[in-house]
């Protein structure tokens, strides 16, 4: 037998009938490299589990509370930072809006209610225009093209959702 | 339901003693996979440590169709492996281990049985050494191979590659081992000689 098949055997660690484990061991004194294959095997097999030191667990909740502290500590300051920091940007862009108010607080008061009523009749007549639309519409599709359309338009929504759900999946274990 | 899945299933609800009943029952195959990484007791728990938050951090992600022990056992490769390549860690090691396997400083001259300790310390840095020598991710799946007998699937599963290249870097692992194995026989014997040779 060539050595080459010893090799595999050692390699794939095949199990081997007494015969073969003969043949093994006679070539296992004449071929070096065959033998430190299987010595270092040995060796590795041979080697105890180590254990860590006595305490992990506890070391582990320690190092849980501590961290869990850090990060209230860091949500609260960092939602303590967004507070001013959004506090500060509308104080510092209303400024000079609040400034000239105070100065004429009349003529403001009348300006933005004229803004407010603009607003409204603006949102009236969009809800008019969707309304005549929406009647144009409904004359000219059939009920069927409206129940296909409808039926498009739930399976986008499922297709959309089990996208979302997808990737909402990272893979398990690798990088976290 | 066999107890494990069980303590995992309270832990994803959120039960903090369940999470710790997982960590005493896997605290040593996630210390040894760190252990044998890195090769410091201290870097290993460190390591193991950090296995076992993020372990924490992602419960809710784990699929219970895998087993709970190679989801583990994967995120501490993973770490490891990460940790060597950035070279955060030094590649060498002056711990040892004793008997039960537990990490020791190196044996004290003073102990009861120095030649023992001294013998168990030379396998352990040789074992160290052979290790050394791979690649992060073949000295992963060679600890799995070795210390954990995982079979090549669940390799393949730990480390997230083909079961074709767990066969291809086991073999080319082994190949590896064997011949540092026999350089450092050469060594030994070299200095073998060295010793016995007569003065003149």
């Amino acid at each position: 037998m060539k050595p080459r098949h010893f090799e595999e055997w050692l390699l794939n660690d095949t199990p081997l009938n007494e015969e073969q484990r003969r043949e093994l061991q006679n070539h296992l004194r004449t071929c070096a490299a065959c033998a430190a294959l299987q010595e270092s095997a040995s060796a590795l097999r041979a080697a105890p589990s180590v254990a860590p030191a006595a305490g992990f667990t506890r070391r582990f909740q320690i190092r849980l509370a501590a961290q869990r502290s850090a990060a209230r500590r860091k949500n609260f300051w960092g939602l303590a930072l967004f507070i001013v920091a959004g506090l500060s940007l509308t104080f510092w862009l209303a400024a000079p809006y609040l400034l000239l108010f105070a100065a004429a607080p009349a003529q403001w008061l009348s300006l933005l209610i004229g803004d407010a009523l603009f607003l409204f009749t603006t949102l009236q007549t969009l809800a008019e225009v969707f309304s005549i639309f929406s009647k144009i519409l409904r004359g000219v599709l059939s009920p069927a093209a409206w129940m296909t359309l409808l039926a498009a338009l739930t399976g986008f929504s499922l297709l959309w959702a089990a996208s979302l759900w997808q990737i909402r999946r990272a893979p398990q274990g690798v990088s976290l | 339901m066999n107890e494990e899945l069980l303590w995992v299933q309270q832990a994803q609800q959120g039960k903090d003693e369940a999470f710790t009943k997982l960590v005493e029952a896997y605290q040593t195959p996630v210390f040894n996979l760190c252990y044998r990484m890195l090769g410091e007791s201290a870097l290993a728990e460190d390591a193991a440590q950090e296995t076992f938050l993020r372990a924490y951090q992602h419960i809710r992600r784990y699929d219970p169709q895998r087993a709970f022990a190679t989801w583990l056992l994967s995120i501490a490769a993973h770490h490891c492996i990460d940790a060597l390549r950035r070279r955060k860690y030094p590649l060498f090691s002056l711990d040892a281990e004793d008997q039960d396997g537990n990490a020791t400083e190196l044996p004290d001259p003073r102990a009861p049985d120095p030649e023992q300790a001294s013998v168990e310390s030379q396998t352990h840095q040789r074992i160290r050494a052979l290790l050394d020598e791979l690649d992060p991710t073949d000295r992963a799946a060679v600890i799995l191979r070795y210390w954990r007998d995982c079979s090549e699937v669940e390799i393949a599963d730990t480390l997230q590659i083909t079961v074709s290249a767990v066969k291809s870097r086991l073999h080319r692992s082994r190949r590896q081992l064997a011949q540092v194995w026999q350089t450092q026989d050469e060594r030994f014997e070299l200095e073998r000689r060295t010793y016995e040779a007569p003065a003149f």
